[in-house]
């Protein structure tokens, strides 16, 4: 839940079919180390709103845009996580993850810049490889 | 539709008039039957504005199917949670939130960011759609 001094909150538009806040990778934009326990992830001027209001549905969005980047390790600590009924099934291990951000609303003549990557915090992570739908039996 | 018959017999021919200029009982009825293969033809012919179907559905990823307490396919991350936003999906995830930092506004302002709910999620693999695998990296915001 937003907290109650939250006064932005930027985020994809659902789309169409649903997916919520979820958006392709442009190519070239997500990279992984060669054993996989490492990766970088950066996007430019991604197409976002702001929308301070949500989860209300009549929550005003406002055109905006960030560019980020996200990078995060494998501390190693083993995590599975699996639910039959709902047909997934992760295994992987904790990380450390932490971010750099960049946000512009023109309309509002907003900005703002997150100081550097290595001073932001993450309480919670996790990496690794799942199945699902109709993968989970395969 | 306007056709021009070369002979100049035109009015003629359309409006079954023969010799003399259409009367406007003539056009309206003329006018009436013109309607008709338009009229029968727009089921037949979608909206210029309505783009064609492919049979199979899109190439986007399903939306996990179950909701959230919001009424939204999202699922919160956690200990136990799914981590992932694809249904039908099998590859690389990442699931992080809770993030917490500090960053300055153009006016000089400084203003923390992060809360619980501040979350990101990477997919990157296979997943199901159009009747077919697809592949490809999504990152949930």
């Amino acid at each position: 839940m937003a907290p109650a001094n939250e006064v932005h909150d930027f985020h994809p538009p659902i789309s169409h079919c649903g997916l919520f806040w979820t958006v392709p990778v442009p190519q070239g934009g997500l990279s992984f180390s060669s054993d996989g326990n490492s990766f970088t992830l950066v996007m430019r001027s991604v197409a976002l709103i702001d929308q301070p209001g949500f989860p209300k549905l009549d929550a005003l969005g406002t055109p905006a845009t960030m560019s980020f980047k996200l990078v995060g390790k494998s501390t190693g600590e083993p995590v599975k996580y699996e639910d039959a009924p709902k047909h997934f099934r992760f295994t992987g291990t904790r990380a450390a993850c932490q971010l750099e951000a960049q946000v512009e609303v023109p309309s509002i003549g907003f900005s703002w810049k997150s100081d550097p990557l290595s001073t932001s915090k993450c309480a919670f992570a996790i990496m690794g490889e799942e199945v699902n739908g109709r993968y989970y039996d395969s | 539709m306007n056709e021009v018959d070369p002979t100049g017999d035109s009015h003629r021919v359309l409006f079954g008039n023969a010799g003399l200029s259409p009367t406007r009982r003539d056009i309206l009825k003329s006018s009436a039957f013109a309607l008709l293969p338009l009229a029968t033809a727009l089921p037949n012919h979608a909206s210029p504005n309505q783009q064609p179907m492919t049979a199979n559905g899109g190439t986007d990823p399903y939306p996990i199917p179950w909701l959230d307490r919001f009424g939204s396919h999202n699922q919160a991350a956690g200990i136990g949670n799914e981590p992932g936003h694809i249904y039908h999906f099998k590859g690389r995830v990442v699931r992080c939130n809770n993030f917490t930092g500090m960053g300055t506004d153009n006016k000089g302002n400084r203003i923390a960011f992060g809360a619980p709910s501040t979350d990101y999620g990477i997919m990157q693999g296979e997943y199901w759609a159009a009747r077919t695998t697809q592949h490809g990296a999504f990152v949930h915001i």
